[in-house]
């Protein structure tokens, strides 16, 4: 395998573990974050602190990361889970360029805006890509448990779940920190790959991009969200050639998908045992029919 | 102390008066019919006593605990079931699952459980399942468990409603206009469905309808509601002779 | 707190109510953020930078086609992002993906074009500032608070007073029950757009003056979102009013706190407010029917 396609891969994968996260949140319980990736920022920058000034042990450093930012997801849950739709894009869009300023401001901890030098590398493909299949593992458990019901239940109709019982800013707030958790992992996989980072590339377009991937492979499907995010942060990879247009050609796609399939790429379908046996089932079936003919 | 008891409830939204005074004493058993014209406050009580509005004044007490200012789930885990007027099953569930809902909040597993498949969920969801099967055995939907509420028909999804709302264990039932669009076939076996759930399980049912041949041959008391007041409280007989209730709906003849 | 910097902050409100009305009229008619508001604020100050400003032609010829601009763009934007997603029946969340989707789709294609560069408006005024007394205000201020003021009412106008503001209004509350009534929705929509195009136009004419043009510029389109949700979503005079209560705000903090520490407490001033009305300025609270 050449070093571009390893370098890409394990970039892909990072982003899928981000991505997972984003489907728990909007997929699964219809919250949207604008301020998502302020979570993949605390997740680098925490682990990789702790490292470099700290020297602490590389997996007790990801894994000290990940807590705090559920600590701060729980801090800035409060409210998310209170609101409504706009309210809480409002709330995450502010918290997440809240961060990325003070990321930049406090340059005796961070870098400032020249980054975080000097992280040692830890991760390759291999761990990258270990990292995100016991991610969308562990979602798609989340999904089929009494959680996943819960949220899609509380996505359709927040009244009707409550009068099922159902603790709504409770499931809520459970969903948002699980999607803050594989965000900040996914920081702490990044900076360990790049050994540096610096505040740019936080941003609500980078939240927003993921949204966007979400969508595209399929909003009610895990492996639909899944596929999308390989498919769309591996593009403009792939079209590195294609400089400029890049960003065209992928809006382009998205709005072709949006206009006219609208569940996406795979719609609900995911990849289960019993799903890829009908599949294969209908296919020989076809090629039966055909050879009968 | 009765099961259910709603004492002197008001509830005001902004110059209306929505609900005033209103009392209701259930107890295991029982099915009470509430009628009364469009804009009554029938589904108003409904959701003051479900917890999705709270009162402005007055007590309800369910089981002999005290309600009237709990949250809305909570109220339903002391055990308060209800369906909707214009049924409200979760989309992009199965008819299983959307059961499942109402046992969630009750399956004893943990976040560790919601995330890998321990001992403990296992044996959990098989519970929920049973229970599931059960509920929807009573509702005679047991056939349907992995289809999409969305495609069946509108008598199957009252039933699903059914099912989901007994899956809270309540010891109240609030079913809103539970015959509303279903033929005249289907409001017979809803009946009959009622009839034998609320023998069968035991607890006490409320019950909000327009058919009135349904509330009257099935309401041991009916409460007549009209622009926020009780009108009149009685058996079958005793209502359909009132004046004022005749009144209320045929309007006054001068 | 000098009246010098409350002047600044007004001056930049002023900006940040074009943007939040263009935002806000958008999500009347559709009842979604159109994030793709941003990217064509950033298109309108290029096209108009290059067919116009360029040319040395003056600021009211720049602004003429900037406004035009937008109107294109925007009714571009409706027809390909907006209209099949409206027909489909989706959901809020697909007009708002599609938006930002819109908004990447524009500002790859200014990118091809400009590159990452930045460009200048050539200064329109002689004079860079003028002094009242002590103060010293810049002329593009002036300039800027006195269109905006103007366009606002202008819009304050047509919205009140003519067929067309009753029709958008009538579509805003109910757009089927309008639709029955004979008004062309479709139609509506697409006035919508345009207006809220023009004022894109402007608005980005008004920010490459005041921040230089470069492609990202319509970043600043989340200054709109948040004056229009502070405002109380949809309500035109709550998003102007939040518009110029976040720009003084901002500029207040910024001479304050510097850069940087002013964002976290714009961010936090901004949580308790919603915190302690989450309404927004204007808003009704609406309770959910069972």
């Amino acid at each position: 395998m050449s070093a571009l396609v390893s370098n890409i891969l394990t970039q892909v994968f990072i982003t899928l573990i981000a991505v997972a996260g984003v489907y728990v949140l909007t997929g699964l319980t219809g919250m949207f974050s604008l301020g998502q990736a302020a979570f993949m920022a605390i997740g680098a920058y925490a682990s990789g602190l702790l490292v470099v000034r700290l020297h602490m042990n590389f997996a007790l450093a990801v894994v000290l990361s990940v807590l705090m930012a559920v600590a701060v997801g729980y801090l800035i849950g409060y409210p998310v889970v209170r609101l409504r739709r706009d309210y809480i894009s409002l709330v995450t869009l502010g918290f997440g360029e809240a961060i990325g300023a003070l990321l930049n401001r406090m340059t005796f901890l961070t870098g400032g805006a020249s980054g975080l030098t000097g992280v040692p590398r830890r991760v390759g493909l291999p761990l990258a890509c270990i990292s995100a299949v016991a991610a969308i593992g562990l979602v798609a458990f989340f999904k089929t448990s009494k959680y996943g019901r819960q949220c899609i239940a509380l996505r359709g109709d927040e009244l009707a779940a409550k009068a099922m019982g159902i603790n709504v800013i409770r499931v809520k707030m459970t969903a948002f920190l699980l999607s803050v958790a594989l965000t900040a992992y996914s920081g702490a996989l990044y900076v360990f790959y790049m050994s540096y980072v610096d505040p740019t590339g936080f941003g609500w377009k980078k939240s927003a991009d993921w949204v966007i991937m979400v969508f595209f492979g399929g909003v009610n499907s895990l492996t639909g969200s899944t596929l999308g995010a390989f498919i769309l942060s591996a593009l403009p990879q792939m079209l590195r050639g294609l400089q400029n247009y890049r960003y065209v050609v992928y809006a382009v796609l998205v709005l072709l998908i949006l206009n006219f399939k609208p569940s996406g790429l795979l719609g609900e379908w995911e990849l289960t045992p019993g799903n890829v046996k009908r599949s294969i089932g209908r296919l020989t079936e076809g090629r039966r029919r055909k050879e009968e003919k | 102390m009765a099961l259910l008891e709603v004492k002197n409830i008001h509830k005001s939204f902004g110059g209306v008066k929505a609900i005033q005074d209103f009392s209701i004493e259930a107890d295991a058993g029982e099915i009470h019919g509430i009628i009364g014209p469009n804009g009554a406050g029938k589904t108003t009580i409904f959701n003051t006593i479900s917890g999705v509005y709270t009162a402005d004044s007055g007590e309800v007490y369910l089981n002999g605990t005290q309600i009237t200012k709990l949250e809305q789930y909570k109220i339903t885990r002391l055990g308060m079931g209800r369906t909707f007027q214009n049924i409200r099953l979760f989309q992009g569930l199965t008819v299983q699952e959307n059961v499942m809902c109402a046992f969630d909040p009750q399956s004893r597993y943990t976040v560790l459980g919601g995330l890998l498949p321990t001992p403990k969920r296992l044996a959990e969801e098989k519970r929920g399942k049973e229970l599931c099967e059960k509920y929807l055995e009573i509702v005679g939907m047991k056939d349907y468990l992995k289809e999409r509420p969305e495609n069946l028909s509108y008598g199957m999804q009252r039933r699903i409603e059914i099912a989901r709302a007994l899956m809270c264990e309540p010891k109240t039932l609030l079913l809103d206009e539970p015959a509303a669009g279903l033929n005249p076939t289907e409001v017979g076996e809803l009946t009959e469905l009622i009839r034998r759930v609320s023998k069968q399980i035991g607890f006490a049912i409320l019950l909000i309808e327009h058919r009135l041949e349904l509330v009257m041959s099935i309401s041991d008391l009916i409460h007549v509601q009209n622009f926020g007041k009780t009108i009149a409280v009685g058996t079958p007989d005793e209502v359909r002779q009132n004046q004022e209730v005749i009144e209320a709906y045929l309007g006054k003849e001068d | 707190m000098s009246l010098q910097i409350i002047l600044n902050g007004i001056a930049t409100g002023s900006v940040y109510a074009l943007i939040a009305t263009g935002f806000a009229l958008i999500f009347n008619v559709l009842k979604f953020s159109n994030f793709s508001h941003g990217a064509t604020m950033t298109a309108c100050a290029f096209i108009s930078y290059f067919l116009v400003a360029d040319k040395g032609l003056g600021l009211f010829p720049t602004l003429l086609a900037a406004g035009a601009a937008g109107a294109v763009v925007a009714l571009f934007g409706e027809f390909v992002g907006f209209r099949r997603i409206l027909k489909n029946h989706s959901s809020a969340t697909y007009f708002f993906v599609s938006s930002i989707t819109l908004g990447t789709l524009y500002e790859g294609l200014v990118t091809i074009r400009v590159g990452s560069n930045f460009f200048n408006f050539p200064s329109f005024f002689n004079k860079p500032t003028i002094g009242i007394g002590s103060l010293v205000i810049s002329t593009t201020d002036v300039m800027m608070f006195i269109i905006s003021v103007a366009v606002l009412l202008v819009l304050a106008f047509v919205i009140q007073n003519t067929r067309l503001g009753r029709a958008l209004r009538a579509v805003s509350f109910d757009r089927d029950t309008a639709q029955l009534m004979g008004i062309n929705s479709t139609r509506m929509i697409q006035s919508a757009f345009v207006i809220s195009g023009v004022l894109a136009g402007i608005a980005g004419v008004f920010l490459g003056i005041k921040y230089t043009l470069y492609p990202s510029l319509g970043s600043l389109v989340v200054k709109g979102f948040i004056a229009s949700v502070i405002g109380g979503l949809g309500s035109l005079p709550g998003a102007i009013a939040g518009a110029f209560l976040l720009g003084i705000l901002e500029t207040v903090l910024l001479s304050l706190l510097g850069s940087g520490y002013s964002t976290i407490a714009t961010f936090a001033v901004m949580l308790l407010f919603l915190l302690i009305r989450p309404q927004g300025i204007a808003g009704s609270n609406v309770q959910e029917k069972a």
